[in-house]
């Protein structure tokens, strides 16, 4: 393990800690839907770091077709495993708090249904790796696939003003102010500053252990 | 609205259950690389056998 995984891997141990300080004990209980809103501090946060996770693989893969850097398609690789864990700990808590909320699991609203395309495109892009033997090949293909679902980051976000939908809109991500009482904000921030700490911490781990791979197996 | 307290632990149980599970499988996968770095560093370092002599010439009849 370098000295880099490891400072990141603390400071994400730390993030996380601060975060259930500041979910659990900082922030108010809600008014209207009472305690059961603090999963927002762990479901909010695991989609913006997917998101995150994502347009890395964007622009990683953009890099890889431009100059055929192995080093940004390790990048790529490993931004996509490590988003597709976010995502469905978005999906997962999402649902949890949506049957005591909407009386629900799971809706085929916009938003949710583009959050799982998402989701199975990204699964699909693991799979498409691992399908391929060649190693240049896979790279290749992969990338084409990494810029093509990009184009579902922006279906996510925007699903809630585009449809009609059950899930609110963005809290964070939205022009103007957040609705939210700034401790409601504060929280969430040291949670998705948290979140993204762990997102370096695995990411950096995962290029590592899939560059030894490289050199193992050649 | 109850606060629903089961709903929040199981949120939070589910998320450190995945988080915990993919960073142990990032471990697993570390301590079977080194391994395997390992046995190969073994085999290379090992002593290569010797070309065994031809033996006397075999007389022509």
């Amino acid at each position: 393990m370098t000295s880099r995984e490891r400072a990141l891997g603390w400071l994400a141990g730390l993030g996380l800690t601060a975060g259930l300080v500041m979910a659990f004990g900082v922030a108010p209980r809600e008014a209207t839907q009472g305690n059961v809103q603090r999963i927002m501090y762990l479901h909010v946060p695991a989609i913006l770091v997917a998101y995150l996770a994502f347009g890395v693989v964007l622009v990683a893969s953009v890099i890889y077709l431009w100059g055929r850097a192995a080093g940004a398609d390790r990048l790529a690789h490993a931004s996509a495993e490590v988003g597709v864990v976010f995502t469905g700990i978005n999906i997962a808590t999402g649902a949890i708090w949506g049957k005591p909320t909407w009386g629900t699991w799971w809706t085929w609203d916009a938003r949710l249904t583009s959050v799982s395309i998402m989701f199975v495109i990204y699964l699909g892009y693991l799979l498409l790796r691992a399908m391929i033997e060649d190693r240049e090949r896979a790279a290749r293909f992969a990338a084409v696939l990494g810029i093509v679902a990009a184009l579902d980051i922006p279906l996510v976000h925007f699903s809630v003003y585009w449809w009609r939908t059950l899930h609110q809109p963005p809290t964070l991500l939205r022009p103007g102010s957040p609705p939210m009482d700034p401790t409601f904000v504060l929280a969430l921030m040291v949670n998705l500053v948290a979140f993204v700490l762990l997102y370096g911490y695995f990411t950096a781990k995962r290029v590592r252990l899939l560059r030894q791979e490289e050199e193992v197996f050649a | 609205m109850p606060d629903n307290w089961s709903f929040v632990l199981a949120a939070y149980g589910l998320a450190a259950l995945v988080l915990g599970g993919y960073w142990r499988r990032l471990l697993r996968l570390e301590r079977e690389l080194v391994a395997r770095e390992r046995r190969r560093g073994a085999t290379r370092d090992e002593p290569r056998p010797t070309p065994t002599s031809p033996g006397p010439p075999i007389p022509r009849r």
